[in-house]
């Protein structure tokens, strides 16, 4: 067995069933290894996808996504999916051919130095010299990319290796585990400050579906009964129609989350990494709160804001350990949890209702329609801009794996492919892809992919005729000098759509989205529906970047607020 | 170089492999520290690193940010040399 036939016989026995990726000159001899191969290999058309749709794969399925490019351009082309993975802590395996051992250093033909390029968007990357450590590297890396804190790790082999028998075919068996030793975790602290604390708060993340503590998470905050805010990787932690879910914090969170934050006297944050985009500037940040940080990765611990307790202990037995706790001692928080039940009604995200059939469409209100007509169990991948944030507002996830969205990196294009991954993971659910008309056009390309594999994946363009969410910071934050955002010579959508065979349908009226939403979900292949939407439309509220969240602009008092500028 | 702030002494011990000090310089850069010096042993397939950086950040945020790389074995950061003052 050659070390290309090893590396797909290692996706095998790791349960891999489709990998994503693109051939070219040094990666051939994997592709003349998969001729025999029972590997199903996804063929998109553009590197960049073949790494998103990896990240997608493995976002909505929770297993490692895997994806293959050639040298030079193939690798360098994959590096926005794998960055992408990296900031989003998405275990991704990814495999580059590079050129001939001795070739390396001599600027050969598509030559790039991968290990070098990559460095500061992996979990961990190789360079593999000698096909016999090939079955060491293999397994290493698919324990690297699962464990602790997942992540992307890169496998780049010379031409020469790939085709070289591999003559240790076993792994040594060895492999380093990258979860440091987990002693069980004490939850007294935890418990004696939730019992002190008199407006206790539930700050969670993406860190609940990476750690599998989704049911455990629901069982604490009922046992706790303790109101809660979500990140943009945490909606779908509390389920649909949790009535303590104060919905998203943050830059573009609602009024309720961040005046829930702003008064909680404790933030017990589970699975998250405090990032600036949900805490806005630190100073105003959780001001009369003490903090219990619950993260895998100690390195977040005390990084932007001090932890009075942090805990790098697996969360699912430790939210598991305070919801017994609590459930045979309830905490007395009456009051606070009905202030906030109170808040979540009035100031949450409620989309206004359309009442008006001829009205144009709103953001929102077509994602409340979205949100109610989809069943719980679809996938909503999206891209990034507006009707990312119009999504995470929205639509009311039932699980975090249902909502897959690019927040670390924001990479627009992510959709699309993301959408197609995660269609392979879940062959049987609806898949939909919400994207803007400037995402669209980063990764259209991808239509080719779905109509070749005839993915059911649905796609919705919320075409504001422009790059919506730059358009608002400018008018909001550059006295309205609009500047390359104008997208107004778009492409007839629906025309493209049908280039690739793939139906389409456009609306532009409040009366036609239910209808437009249920023609896609009952049409058997994927489908394009194009919603026009108004070009002026704007994200509320909103938070000035650098700005303390406890500034929430809305759409009521941003002209007052521009005004203070001044 | 006063305004890069307290100088800490590292001493680390990474797997031999490729990438290892470049993996090692870079997150000291990105996670906002200046080498001052540096001196490397390679011995049985491991590195023995001592370094100096300065820093106006929490020495403890890089060291935890250094013992994530994976082929870092071990990481421990001596108390601060001097907190040198602005001229
Ligand atoms: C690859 C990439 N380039 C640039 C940006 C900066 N950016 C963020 S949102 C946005 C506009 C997105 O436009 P569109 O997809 O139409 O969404 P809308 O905001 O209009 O809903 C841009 C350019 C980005 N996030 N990703
Ligand atoms: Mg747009």
């Amino acid at each position: 067995m050659n070390a290309a036939q090893h590396i797909l016989e290692t996706f095998r026995t790791h349960g891999i069933d489709t990998v994503f990726g693109y051939p070219g000159g040094c990666i051939m001899p994997l592709y003349d290894a998969l001729v025999e191969s029972d590997v199903r290999h996804v063929l998109c058309r553009h590197e960049q996808a073949c790494a998103l749709a990896a990240g997608g794969y493995a976002r909505a399925s929770g297993q490692t996504g895997v994806c293959i490019a050639t040298s030079g351009p193939g690798a360098t082309n994959l590096v926005t999916g794998v960055a992408d993975a990296h900031r989003d802590s998405i275990p991704l395996i990814v495999i580059t051919g590079q050129v001939a051992s001795g070739m390396i250093g001599t600027d050969a033909f598509q030559e790039t130095d991968v290990l070098g390029m990559a460095l500061g968007v992996v979990k961990h990357s190789y360079l593999v010299t000698n096909p016999d450590d090939i079955p060491d590297v293999m397994a290493e890396a698919f324990e690297l990319a699962q464990s602790g804190r997942p992540g992307p790790v890169w496998i780049d082999v010379p031409k020469d290796v790939l085709l070289n028998p591999v003559t240790t075919p076993t792994a040594s068996g060895d492999a380093p585990s990258g979860d440091a030793e987990q002693t069980p975790t004490d939850v007294s602290g935890i418990l004696s400050r939730l019992r002190q604390a008199e407006r206790p708060l539930l700050y969670s993340g993406g860190g609940i579906r990476l750690a599998g503590a989704e049911t455990a998470f629901r069982r604490f905050a009922s046992a706790s009964g303790l109101p809660g805010v979500v990140t943009l990787h945490g909606t779908g932690n509390p389920g649909r129609g949790c009535p303590d879910n104060l919905g998203m914090l943050g830059m573009h969170g609602s009024r309720a989350a961040n005046e829930a934050v702003e008064a909680c006297d404790l933030l017990l944050v589970a699975g998250a990494r405090l990032d600036d985009r949900a805490t806005g500037h630190l100073d105003g940040f959780a001001p009369n709160a003490g903090v219990i940080h619950l993260d895998t990765d100690r390195a977040e611990h005390h990084k932007l804001r001090t932890a009075d307790l942090a805990s790098d202990a697996p969360l699912a037995p430790t939210l598991d350990a305070l919801a017994d706790a609590l459930e045979a001692r309830p905490l007395n928080i009456e009051h606070w949890r009905q202030h906030c039940r109170d808040r979540a009604k009035t100031a949450g995200f409620r989309a206004a209702t359309n009442h008006e059939p001829l009205a144009p469409i709103t953001g929102p209100a077509f994602v409340r329609q979205l949100s109610e007509t989809l069943p719980p169990e679809a996938t909503v991948a999206c891209d990034v801009g507006q009707h990312q944030m119009w999504v995470a507002q929205y639509y009311d996830f039932d699980h975090p794996r249902r909502h897959l969205t690019s927040g670390g990196l924001g990479t627009m294009g992510f959709g699309l492919p993301a959408a197609m991954g995660a269609q392979f993971a879940r062959p049987d659910q609806p898949v939909v892809n919400v994207t803007g008309d400037g995402s669209f056009m980063m990764n259209a390309q991808e239509l080719a992919t779905i109509r070749r594999y005839r993915l059911p994946v649905k796609i919705i363009v919320m075409d504001n005729q422009c790059l919506g969410m730059v358009r608002q910071q400018q008018e909001l934050f550059y006295e309205s000098r609009e500047s390359q955002i104008d997208l107004d010579d778009n492409p007839d959508f629906a025309a493209l759509a049908r280039a690739f065979d793939i139906p389409a349908l456009h609306i532009r009226r409040a009366d036609q989205m239910r209808r437009g939403i249920e023609a896609l979900l009952a049409f058997d292949g994927p489908m394009l529906l194009h919603v026009a939407i108004d070009r002026q439309e704007n994200v509320w509220p909103i938070v000035r970047p650098g700005a303390a969240n406890r500034d929430m602009m809305d759409a009521h008092n941003h002209h007052a607020d521009k005004e203070t500028l001044a | 170089m006063t305004e890069f702030g307290h100088q800490h002494r590292f001493h680390c011990i990474m797997q031999d492999e490729p990438a290892a000090m470049e993996r090692l310089c870079q997150v000291v850069r990105v996670r906002g520290f200046r080498l001052e010096a540096l001196a490397m042993g390679r011995d049985a397939g491991r590195l023995t690193l001592a370094f100096t950086a300065t820093g106006q950040r929490s020495p403890a945020m890089l060291q935890s940010q250094l013992e994530k790389l994976i082929s870092v074995e071990s990481v421990t950061c001596a108390p601060p040399e001097s907190a040198r003052q602005t001229a």
